[in-house]
């Protein structure tokens, strides 16, 4: 997909460096030690806030409490929720494959989970469901318009997963499944809105037209190395390396694996200008697509999985008795907004003498829009 | 509280909501300012709630592009918020723009005048191109000017990128009387020459203080299009005849610019001339027209802050005391449906009402 492309206009090389003043560059830039504590906080603090949420329904609810406190529940560790994301991202590769996604809103929407599970836990949000949100997304950022989104909105609906093609054709859906459309807010929300991505396959084809530059080569540059290449990038998009690394760093760390002396003379001929690539950090790149590149273990990820029922966020989880408080209480506030603001607009009116007479007080009350309540 | 919501209701605080000055299709803007400072700013609030597709495509393309760039000619996207599910843009104030600014008949224009509203559009385009965004919506009432004269570009909500050469696009951007032929062909790969022509486009109604290629329908704009330059031959564009909705409307001989443009000098002439060539591939680009000598010649552009300017917006009674029953603090429980008759007439983007949802449109 990212491959040449035939019908390309005039081709302008890859992007100019500009990746510095990104979103990308300046907020979603981590070392290995800073993701990790990241995601250690995150998951202690959710471990804490699910264990009070879950102790207090069963405080409420003496009587019919499961057997079992929270005191022996295990909850994820922040290493076990990594490895359940790691499966969804699988499985986006699957899903876009499955609606011929442009590999960009492939890449987006991995980059789009990665980042979502930098803010939020699993215990939350499951990312079967983030997952479709972060697809969605990713699509909606790039293509213009398209028709296969329609699809993938029904995709979402159906949460067994993978859907047949007849299925999809048959129903086409109207509406997006509000859940979806909730998620796709607090997808956008924990990515602070920031949906610009820089993707080391774009970085990679720039590196392909460089090579084809250099004087002398040793072999023959075949496409066979750019499509092996290409799917070490497709590799490292399992691991953690776009996180820490810049896209050029993973793009060359990839050719390297997939022509070494190729990209070791391109490297060489580079570092003679302003671009520096240090050749440590390739190997280290290198290491950990080879190491971390790959689907996680299934038996593992079920374990996880099976856990996570166990000690789910009971808040998220419709039906159980604290989301139907939590939504209530929602309830309870906003209708009280409601009432506090028809009120003040009646006295509003009232003390300043409508110019328009009695009559009209009614049809002007009718149109003060209740969910405009942004104002205060 | 989640730390997604924590740090939200951070960045909310920051933001002081005053006065509802306009709105638009999707949004409604209010004047603001940052809490902390002062500083007077606008909040365009998305609504969100009934759009089925959820997040608006346009919000979310201005976001996505103004997040990343940063330019004195192009509008500061300066904040994001969410409430409930209210998008809230906070973007820099600006007082008025440059459709406001040719319809007062009030204003006289010098060519040096025209020279510095030219030159910025161009600094901000050419930052926009090389940052590989495309604007595809660049009309007078997009280019919104500031209180110190700087012209910005503004309305992120056709743009996208166009690094991937090979991505087919929709031809469905641009409003008509800016839309360059190969679009009204419906050229599905196209590059940044669809904003020079619009700036072409743009230039010459700068000194018309009309548009120039006011088209009624898109079969009638390219006949205005033609009229105006002349019928493209294989020659001045080869290959459109075969571009996909390729019709012959009529062979129209090219009238001398001059003509026209009576009072434009040579150098200017040329620029415009160049920025309306048909070959998008020979059209000129953002960067090699600031190098044009239009730029260089005498006079000199004018300082921004000498540029003519229409009424401030602030200067006008807020909507409050237009409608005559809204409480005094603030704009509570304000009547959302009455609008100041100072914002009608606006002119939404024509193509942004297109059904981007139809098959093949992608
Ligand atoms: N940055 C801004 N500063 C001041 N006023 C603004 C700003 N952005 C928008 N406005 C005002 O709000 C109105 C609506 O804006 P917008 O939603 O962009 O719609 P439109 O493009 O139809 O004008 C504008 O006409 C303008 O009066």
């Amino acid at each position: 997909m990212a491959a040449p492309q035939e019908e390309a206009p005039a081709t302008k090389g890859p992007k100019q460096p500009l990746y510095h003043a990104s979103t990308q560059f300046r907020n979603w830039r981590f070392s290995f030690e800073g993701l990790a504590q990241v995601r250690g906080s995150m998951n202690e603090a959710a471990v804490a806030a699910i264990r009070r949420k879950i102790e207090a329904d069963e405080v409420l609810h003496v009587a019919i409490a499961a057997p079992g406190s929270s005191s022996n529940l295990s909850f994820l560790s922040a290493d076990e929720e990594v490895v359940l994301v790691k499966l969804y991202l699988t499985k986006i590769t699957q899903l876009c494959g499955m609606f011929r996604f442009p590999e960009e809103v492939e890449a987006t929407g991995i980059t789009y989970l990665k980042r979502f599970y930098l803010r939020n836990t699993v215990m939350d949000w499951h990312p079967k469901n983030v997952m479709c949100a972060s697809i969605l997304s990713a699509a909606i950022r790039i293509s213009d318009r398209d028709d296969r989104l329609t699809a993938l909105f029904l995709a979402t609906k159906t949460s067994n997963f993978p859907i047949s093609l007849e299925t999809y054709t048959k129903h086409i859906p109207k509406t997006v499944p509000n859940d979806v459309l909730e998620l796709e807010f607090l997808v956008a929300q924990s990515l602070a809105f920031e949906f610009a991505v820089w993707h080391a396959h774009r970085a990679l084809w720039g590196i392909w037209l460089d090579v084809q530059t250099l004087p002398d080569l040793p072999v023959k540059l075949d496409t066979e190395i750019y499509h092996a290449a290409l799917a070490h990038v497709r590799a490292s998009r399992l691991t953690d390396a776009e996180l820490v690394f810049a896209p050029p760093q993973i793009a060359l760390a990839a050719f390297s694996l997939a022509a070494p002396d190729i990209a070791s003379r391109w490297l060489d001929s580079k570092n003679s200008g302003e671009h520096r690539m240090n050749p440590n950090v390739i190997e280290e790149i290198k290491t950990l697509i080879l190491s971390q590149g790959h689907p996680p273990e299934i038996e593992a990820v079920r374990e996880v999985d099976r856990r996570l029922k166990l000690c789910k966020n009971p808040e998220k989880v419709p039906g159980s008795k604290a989301y139907l408080a939590k939504k209530a209480e929602e309830e309870r506030k906003a209708e009280e907004k409601r009432a506090k603001k028809a009120d003040s607009v009646q006295k509003a009116m009232a003390g300043e003498g409508d110019p328009f007479g009695n009559e009209l007080k009614k049809s002007h009350t009718a149109l003060v829009d209740y969910d405009d309540d942004d104002d205060d | 509280m989640d730390v997604v919501e924590q740090a939200n209701a951070e960045r909310q605080r920051r933001w002081q909501k005053d006065k509802k000055i306009g709105e638009g299709t999707y949004a409604v803007v209010y004047q603001g300012r940052e809490v902390g400072t002062g500083k007077k700013i606008a909040i365009k609030k998305i609504k969100i709630g009934g759009m089925r597709d959820g997040l608006d495509m346009s919000a979310i393309r201005e976001v996505k592009y103004l997040r990343e760039i940063k330019h004195q000619n192009v509008i500061e996207l300066i904040d994001v918020f969410s409430h409930k599910t209210n998008l809230n843009l906070v973007l820099e104030f600006l007082d008025s723009d440059l459709e406001n600014i040719i319809k007062d008949r009030s204003l006289v224009f010098l060519p040096a005048d025209i020279k510095s509203w030219m030159a910025m559009t161009f600094r901000g385009l050419e930052f926009c191109h090389r940052n590989w965004i495309l604007h595809r919506d660049l009309k007078p009432n997009n280019l919104l000017v500031a209180s110190d004269g700087q012209l910005k570009i503004g309305d992120f909500g056709l743009a996208r990128d166009f690094a991937d050469p090979g991505y087919k696009m929709t031809c469905q951007v641009i409003t008509r009387w800016y839309r360059p032929p190969e679009l009204l062909y419906g050229c599905r790969y196209y590059s940044s020459a669809v904003d020079i022509w619009s700036v072409g486009c743009i230039f010459a109604e700068l000194m018309l203080r009309i548009p120039y290629l006011p088209g009624e329908s898109d079969m009638d704009q390219l006949k205005t299009t033609f009229r105006a330059l002349g019928t493209p031959t294989e020659e001045d564009w080869p290959g459109h005849t075969k571009l996909p909705d390729y019709v012959p409307v009529g062979q129209f001989p090219k009238p001398p610019l001059r003509d026209l443009f009576t009072a434009a000098s040579a150098d200017a002439l040329n620029l415009l001339n160049r920025c309306l060539v048909y070959e998008p591939r020979n059209r000129i680009t953002a960067r090699q027209a600031l190098d044009h000598p239009y730029f260089f010649a005498l006079p000199f552009p004018t300082h921004p802050s000498k540029l003519p300017k229409c009424f401030k917006k602030e200067d006008t009674p807020p909507l409050a005391e237009v409608d005559g029953n809204v409480g005094k603090k603030g704009n509570k429980g304000k009547k959302r449906k009455l609008s100041s008759p100072l914002e009608d007439g606006k002119g939404r983007s024509i193509a942004r009402k297109l059904d981007f949802t139809k098959p093949g449109s992608q």
